[in-house]
Order: C-alpha cells, then sequence, then structure tokens
C-alpha cells in the first residue's frame, strides 16, 4: 500500500496514473461510464507537454494511440464494451505489428449499446480475443480504488516489456466510486519505469522483427533514422509482408509465446482469508468488494469462506487456480456476466462443479446475495 | 462510531453528486473511511438519480448501501422517492421537499418523515438554486450527526468557487436551521 492519500474516482486516478507513468499521448471518444478518464487526460495531458485528442469516433481514438505508440511514446485509450467493439480491428494490428498501448475499458451493460450508465462485467470474454486470430492478451482488472491507479502503471510498464495492447478492465462501479485510495509517490512510480526496448546500432543492421523465439520486437520511435515497415500482414524480419512458410509460423508463434512463456512477469493475485477455507469464492473487479463484505458476515457466522482474486484476468492464473481447486470442496465463481470467467475456472481447476452466482441487469451484486447463495452450497 | 449509510435521490441535473462527495471527502480528513457511488439513469435529465454514502471508521468494502440498512435518505423527486424509499430501514429517517415529494400515510407510519422545502431554500433565501446541495448536506449532518460540522464546512468550501463562498455558507446554516425546527417538530 503506498502512502499518498488521494481522495477520487476510479476513472480519474486512471488517469492520473498514465499521467505519472510517463504517458504523454491520449486518443479517444469519451463513452459513458470511462468519460472521465478522457476529461481528466484533457486536463493532464497538455500540462505535462503531452497530446488528449478527441477523434471523430472509437475506431480513430485507438487509431491516433497507435500511431503515438509507432512514434515511440507511452499512449493511451479508454472506452467501453462498444468502443471495443469498434476498435477491434486496429487493436489487432496493434498486437500484429507489436505496439505498445494501454486500452482502459470501463465496463458497462451490453451486448451491443446495452445499459450506458450501469455496470457489467461482460467483457471479460472479449478482452481474451477482441480480434480475430491468435495472439495472447494481457488483461488487468483493478479491484479497488488504489488497484486503479497501480494496475494502470502496471499495464504501461507490461506494454513496454511485451510490446502489445495491455487491457486495464475497469467496471461502472469502481470506474465512479469515490473515496480514498493510498498510492504510492510519483517519484516510485517513475523509479518503476523500465522503457522499451530500443536499437542503436547501425541503421542496416536494425531488423525490428528479427528476436528470440519467445521476445517481442524491438521498434524503434519512428523518425529517428531507423527505417522499417509496419503491417497487419504477415511480416518478414523488416517488417515488409511475406507469405514464406516458416516466417509466418515463427511470427504467430512468438506472438504466442513472448507472453506464455513470460506469465510470471504478468501474473497477480490477492488471496483473503484462503488458508482454511472450505468455501471458495472467486470474484475480480468490484464484485469482489461485495465479496469481501460476505466473508466477513460468513466467517461471523463461523463459516470458512475465502476469496481468490485474480487482478491478471488474462493471461489466467490457471495453475494457482488448479492447485486451490485440488484442495477446496467448494468453488463459487461471482461475476457480472453469465459466467465468462467460469469456464476459465472450469478449464483451469479441470472441475466441473463450479457454482456460478451471475447478474446481468445491470445491478450490482450484493453481499447478501452472495452469503445466501454460500449457504445453499 | 457505527456505519452510517445515507442516501441521497433527485432526478439527473438536479446536482445531488456534489453532496455525497463532500460527505465523503470530510470524513476522510477526519481520519475515517467514506465512499460515495452514484446511480443514474442514460436519460440526460429528468432519470432518477441516487447517491449512497456510506462512512465508517472502519475500511469499507461494498460501496452501495443495502436494501434495508439505510438510516437516512433526502429525497427531492417524486419519481426516485417511490424508487428508494425502501431502502430506507424501518423507523429511519426520511427528509423529503413537500413541493415535489409526496408521501403517503403509511410512509409516514414506517419512517421518520420531515418535510423542508429544500428548493425553495436554496431558491429564495439563499437566492441560488445551485446551493440545494449544500442545503441538503446541512439537514443530513444535522439530524445524522455524521461529522463535526467545521470539517464537513470547510472540505465543502474547498469544492465550490470561491466567490460563492458566501453563499454556501449561508446555505449550510439555512439548512441547519430548518433541520432544527424539523426535529423539534
Amino acid at each position: 500500500m503506498g502512502t499518498r492519500e488521494v481522495i477520487s474516482t476510479g476513472n480519474e486516478l486512471s488517469a492520473l496514473a498514465a499521467k505519472d507513468a510517463g504517458c504523454t499521448f491520449f486518443g479517444g471518444y469519451p463513452i459513458t461510464p470511462s468519460s472521465e478518464v478522457m476529461h481528466e487526460m484533457s486536463d493532464l495531458m497538455p500540462a505535462v507537454g503531452g497530446v488528449c485528442i478527441q477523434m471523430e469516433d472509437e475506431i480513430a481514438g485507438v487509431a491516433a494511440a497507435i500511431g503515438a505508440g509507432m512514434a515511440g511514446v507511452r499512449t493511451m485509450t479508454a472506452t467501453s464494451g462498444p468502443g471495443i467493439s469498434l476498435k477491434a480491428e486496429n487493436l489487432g494490428l496493434a498486437q500484429m505489428a507489436e505496439v505498445p498501448l494501454v486500452v482502459v475499458n470501463v465496463m458497462r451493460g451490453g451486448p451491443s449499446t446495452g445499459l450506458p450508465t450501469r455496470v457489467s462485467q461482460g467483457d471479460v470474454a472479449q478482452a481474451k480475443n477482441p480480434s480475430h486470430g491468435d495472439y495472447k492478451s494481457i488483461t488487468l482488472c483493478a479491484g479497488s480504488l488504489a488497484e486503479c491507479y497501480t494496475e494502470t502503471v502496471r499495464a504501461f510498464n507490461l506494454a513496454d516489456r511485451f510490446m502489445q495492447p495491455v487491457f486495464v478492465l475497469l467496471d461502472e462501479t469502481i470506474g465512479h466510486m469515490h473515496g480514498k485510495a493510498m498510492l504510492p509517490t510519483e517519484e516510485e512510480v517513475r523509479d518503476g519505469i523500465v522503457p522499451r526496448k530500443s536499437f542503436d546500432g547501425p541503421a542496416e543492421e536494425y531488423f525490428p522483427y528479427e528476436c528470440e523465439h519467445d521476445q517481442p520486437a524491438v521498434l524503434n520511435p519512428m523518425f529517428k533514422g531507423y527505417r522499417y515497415h509496419f503491417t497487419g500482414l504477415h511480416h518478414d524480419k523488416k517488417g515488409f509482408p511475406t507469405e514464406e512458410i516458416e516466417t509466418c509460423r515463427k511470427l504467430i508463434q512468438r506472438l504466442e509465446d513472448k507472453v506464455e512463456l513470460h506469465k510470471d512477469e504478468i501474473e497477480s493475485n490477492e488471496e483473503f482469508f484462503i488458508d482454511d477455507a472450505e468455501i471458495l469464492i472467486i470474484a475480480y473487479g468490484s464484485v469482489s468488494l461485495a465479496a469481501k463484505e460476505a466473508i466477513r458476515h460468513l466467517r461471523a457466522e463461523g463459516i470458512k469462506a475465502g476469496l481468490f482474486r485474480p487482478i491478471t484476468l488474462w493471461p489466467s492464473p490457471q495453475d494457482r487456480m488448479r492447485e486451490l481447486g485440488a484442495k477446496i470442496p467448494k468453488i463459487l465463481v461471482v461475476e457480472l456476466n453469465i459466467g465468462q470467467y467460469r469456464d476459465e475456472v472450469q478449464r483451469s481447476t479441470g472441475r466441473l462443479d463450479i457454482n456460478g452466482l451471475f447478474k446481468v441487469n445491470g445491478r450490482p451484486i450484493s453481499p447478501y446475495e452472495i452469503v445466501n447463495k454460500v449457504k445453499e452450497l | 462510531m457505527a456505519r452510517n449509510l445515507m442516501r441521497f435521490t433527485g432526478v439527473g441535473g438536479q446536482g445531488v453528486l456534489l453532496a455525497g462527495e463532500i460527505f465523503a471527502a470530510a470524513k476522510i480528513k477526519t481520519g475515517g473511511e467514506g465512499l460515495k457511488t452514484a446511480t443514474y439513469t442514460s436519460q440526460v435529465r429528468g432519470g432518477p438519480t441516487v447517491v449512497d454514502i456510506t462512512l465508517d471508521d472502519e475500511e469499507i468494502f461494498y460501496p452501495y448501501a443495502n436494501d434495508g440498512e439505510i438510516d437516512f435518505m433526502l429525497s427531492v423527486a417524486q419519481v426516485s422517492y417511490n424508487s428508494f424509499k425502501n431502502g430506507v430501514t424501518p423507523g429511519g429517517t426520511i427528509v423529503v421537499d413537500p413541493n415535489l415529494v409526496h408521501p403517503t400515510d403509511e410512509d409516514r407510519k414506517t419512517w421518520k418523515i420531515h418535510e423542508i422545502p429544500i428548493i425553495t431554500i436554496a431558491k429564495e433565501e439563499v437566492g441560488n438554486v445551485i446551493t440545494q446541495s449544500v442545503v441538503a448536506l446541512a439537514i443530513a449532518n444535522t439530524m445524522q450527526k455524521a461529522i463535526d460540522k467545521d470539517a464537513l464546512v470547510e472540505t465543502m468550501l474547498s469544492k465550490v468557487p470561491a466567490k460563492v463562498h458566501a453563499a454556501n455558507l449561508k446555505a449550510y446554516e439555512l439548512g441547519e436551521k430548518y433541520a432544527k425546527e424539523a426535529m423539534a417538530k
């Protein structure tokens, strides 16, 4: 826990984190319930010599942010589910061309325009595969006001480490709730920044996509004398389109392996009263707050419930979930969708008896609903 | 202090959000925990809006007020009053603006209902309708004794522009006066 006390909302803390993490470009298009991220960035960016630009639509918003990433700066966009649907094609481009970018998604009810002002966690499956093709999503999910800040900071660092878009999932509740957050200082955040790799040898020896089988591309900023090509097509070491069989295979396998083989650098979870738990609740985002309150009530009645909260949703903490699934008899997944993460818990634990408490009417799940469900198990 | 749960309801555009933020911030500044959440509809204006305020000395996890546990509700719109009154614990306190909200006889048996013309006070006695959220803040704090008045007023003044400090101070004093009169009845 940090030492800097800030009273704010989740959306505003996410914007503050971006600024503190060295972000100097925001491209987007305001949409409920994420708009305050952009409002705040429009104040913060000019003050640090950065740019916040409202584009003509969601697609252009992410395109501008990707362009800034190509130019070498830390860059972000923010939206909600309908915006991700529109941005999907360009997010695929950023995966393929390996452009680092932070995408904040403040989830609301879907599908389509859904319930604009209401809470949901319906974009969890979308975050895993927003675009077609094979790649590994990195998706972080804030479960407190402080994490709206710290996970946004972490997203910037992971984007530069793995050279790809990183999602930060908030939800309407956590994005709009207003209260106290204990944050690391700006200096601590700055000290934790590892800039993305660059090549400083002779320009004619620079091949941005020629890298180890499990490492990301090394993309020098544009306009610095190092020429290469950006494309969504399968490409060679210089970035030019190719259909050469081995080059194509290696490229896509590398997009997978650069994340899959380094999951330990990405995984992050919270465990709350797990040690003696006989009933395991799995929840993330704002729902985990209701789960913690429920566990207080259940423990007071002598029911040994505990919470496992994935903070990194993708790649999922499958090894830890398998361990917990092997020793805790009853598991309940609580989420504001119809089991999008329960599927992953089933897959990870190899168990099909995973219980669910789901809600999709735009209203939060209360601690009492969780208490009652646990007692039924 | 035990947990204090308050709910402010109105319709979009009335500015009921600000009072919640002031409460939460003032509680945090005095060393406690405070959270504000708001739910509203996608209508720009006129949709029912509810602000939940949770104040506690312990860490607060779940940020909404559980229905049935709310100690105090203030309402300045009939549609919101109807939608949210059942969240108030029986015997709890409800303040309504009598020009805008008309509780039933049954309601008056269930809750302690006080009628204070909040909007009229702001508009005519303070002279600025925007100050209604501060009138509401003063009423809630006077009735609930939630937070030290000086700390609340100081936080309130830090959230409004300097040029309207005097009007908002007046709004607070009037809210307090009307609340005391209503409680004495």
